[in-house]
């Protein structure tokens, strides 16, 4: 949703990107905090299983 | 004057009497001047905001060849059975150090500059308070985190400080290849590149950071806090590492490991040293803006004066000094391109006021010391696969220091004689000191937490069958399969 009151690049005067002045930065940002330690975990656990497949 | 407003109005004289026409033009034409002076300075005012905005923006694809050297450079560095996986790290220490300095490194330089108090310094441009109200990406401090049509420097300035947290990581990433893990690397790299230099950097590159108010620290090109902090954050790691497998024999000697591809190293290498010349661009503050220190002049961090034209000279003359150092005892290209590299470190620190010749002669001995150095650690069991404890921890200390040998006096900062700290030998070494333990001990701790919890160094299997065989659904070099040549120490 467009951050301003009416839509139009003319009123513009400041922060312009999506979900500005609502909860959706903090969110966004949170999520992708996630993800980043998400993808580690699972990978951690796959290189993990496949070292030890070379273990003799 | 009324001639020549006459002259240029001579149909509004018909009618109204020349004094009071004269007195209207007049008025007319200041008015008119006034306006045209507003317009050029609104256009000067936007022409310069173009030009800082463009000028931070092109430094980051600059930084980027620094990664693209040091991908080549680590691959090239790596044997055959790794070069993929020497590659795929690499990668994802650049991937992770963005986001993670987007989250919270940010935050970290604008909150820590006095120190663990957070409270604001002088310059009124840190503390916890100021760090809340521009770095982070939710509340009304998101407005600095994202675009903005009133704000043209967050963007750029985040960008290159996210490069140079990416260039501490990678610093680290070449010491350790060949038997470290995936993810447990990434974790030390985030550690490093988005929390170790970055309060390194809130405390000594800074105008409020306490090394440089208290003790007139001065590192304009970043010799310490970027260069010495990851050097030794990587000796940290190497020591709860431990060496390649085949590295040292019983009784203590070590065996050479060389890399599959020298030449692909060499250029990577180079390509490390172009990306320098963003790395130092970016260290340079440009005049004319709200941000800038000065209206008509270039500054470093601190506010203190420098010329594009001083790091042309110095980055120079470095270069060429470390490389003939390097040269004269060791005559092989990968130490004399590190030689290069130490060069520039050396003197990273007063590239704003050294005399080219003494960079030079600086450089020059940068590069005789460095492989001796290397060689000291080697003996001492550090296996550190591509020189990176020497080239940037050992030689970033000797830049700081040589700078308070020879820069003694030079006021730290912009302001009065008498009102702001002079560079001084006790302070760079103070500095130094700070600089060590803020690299060392975190990549010590860390990586001893993570050998605790299996997650520093791979399996040895994996390690004697190849690292891409592990962590790469790809070949580097897919057509010489198993007959690919080994070396002794496999």
């Amino acid at each position: 949703m467009f951050p301003y009151g009416e839509a139009s690049w003319s009123v513009v005067d400041g922060a312009m990107f999506m979900g500005w002045g609502g909860a959706l930065p903090g969110m966004a940002t949170f999520i992708a905090a996630v993800i980043c330690v998400a993808v580690l975990v699972i990978g951690q656990r796959s290189e993990t299983e496949k070292a030890k497949k070379f273990d003799k | 004057m009324f001639h020549f407003v006459q002259r240029r109005r001579p149909h509004t004289t018909a009618y109204i009497c020349p004094l009071a026409t004269g007195e209207r033009n007049v008025e007319e034409q200041i008015a008119e001047l006034t306006a045209q002076i507003a317009a050029l300075q609104g256009s000067s005012a936007t022409t310069n905001r173009m030009f800082a905005e463009t000028f931070y923006y092109l430094t980051i694809p600059l930084m980027i060849i620094i990664h693209a050297g040091f991908l080549a450079y680590e691959m090239g560095s790596s044997r055959l059975k790794n070069v993929l996986s020497s590659g795929v790290k690499n990668l994802l220490a650049f991937a992770f150090m963005i986001p993670t300095f987007y989250f919270f490194g940010w935050w970290i330089y604008w909150g820590f500059p006095t120190g663990l108090t957070f409270s604001e310094g002088p310059a009124g441009i840190s503390g916890a308070a100021y760090a809340s109200s521009i770095a982070l990406g939710w509340g009304d401090a998101a407005q600095y985190m994202g675009p903005n049509i009133a704000d043209q420097a967050s963007g750029v300035f985040f960008g290159a400080f996210a490069l140079f947290a990416a260039t501490t990581a990678s610093i680290m990433s070449g010491a350790v290849i060949e038997r470290i893990q995936t993810v447990g690397f990434i974790i030390l790299a985030v550690v490093l590149g988005s929390f170790a230099w970055v309060v390194a950097a809130a405390w000594g590159w800074h105008a409020d950071g306490w090394l440089v108010t208290k003790f007139g620290v001065h590192d304009f090109g970043a010799a310490g806090l970027v260069h010495a902090v990851a050097g030794f954050f990587a000796l940290g790691v190497l020591i709860n590492l431990g060496p390649r497998i085949g590295k040292f024999n019983a009784d203590g000697s070590a065996n050479h490991i060389p890399g599959h591809n020298m030449p692909l190293t060499v250029v990577g290498l180079m390509l490390i040293i172009v990306g320098f010349w963003g790395f130092l661009m970016a260290c340079v503050i440009v005049p004319g803006e709200a941000w800038s220190w000065f209206g008509d002049k270039a500054s470093t961090i601190y506010g203190t004066p420098i010329t594009l034209s001083s790091l042309s000279f110095n980055i120079l003359m470095a270069v060429a000094g470390g490389i003939i150092g390097a040269w004269l005892f060791t005559r092989d290209p990968f130490w004399m391109m590190s030689g290069a590299l130490a060069g520039i470190i050396s003197t990273a620190s007063g590239l704003d006021i050294y005399f080219p010749a003494l960079a030079f002669i600086i450089a020059f001995s940068a590069g005789i010391i460095l492989k001796p150095c290397a060689d000291w650690l080697e003996r001492r069991g550090i296996d550190d696969a591509v020189g990176a404890v020497t080239v940037h921890g050992t030689i970033g200390l000797y830049g700081v220091v040589m700078l308070g040998i020879w820069g003694s006096g030079f006021p730290a900062l912009q302001g009065a004689a008498g009102e702001v700290p002079t560079i001084n030998l006790m302070g760079q070494i103070i500095g130094a000191v700070v600089f060590f333990l803020l690299g060392f001990v975190p990549g010590y701790v860390v990586s001893y937490i993570l050998k605790m919890f299996g997650m520093l160094r791979i399996r040895k299997g994996a390690e004697l069958a190849g690292m891409d065989l592990v962590k790469v659904p790809a070949a580097g070099y897919p057509e010489w399969g198993a007959d690919a040549p080994v070396t002794p120490a496999e």
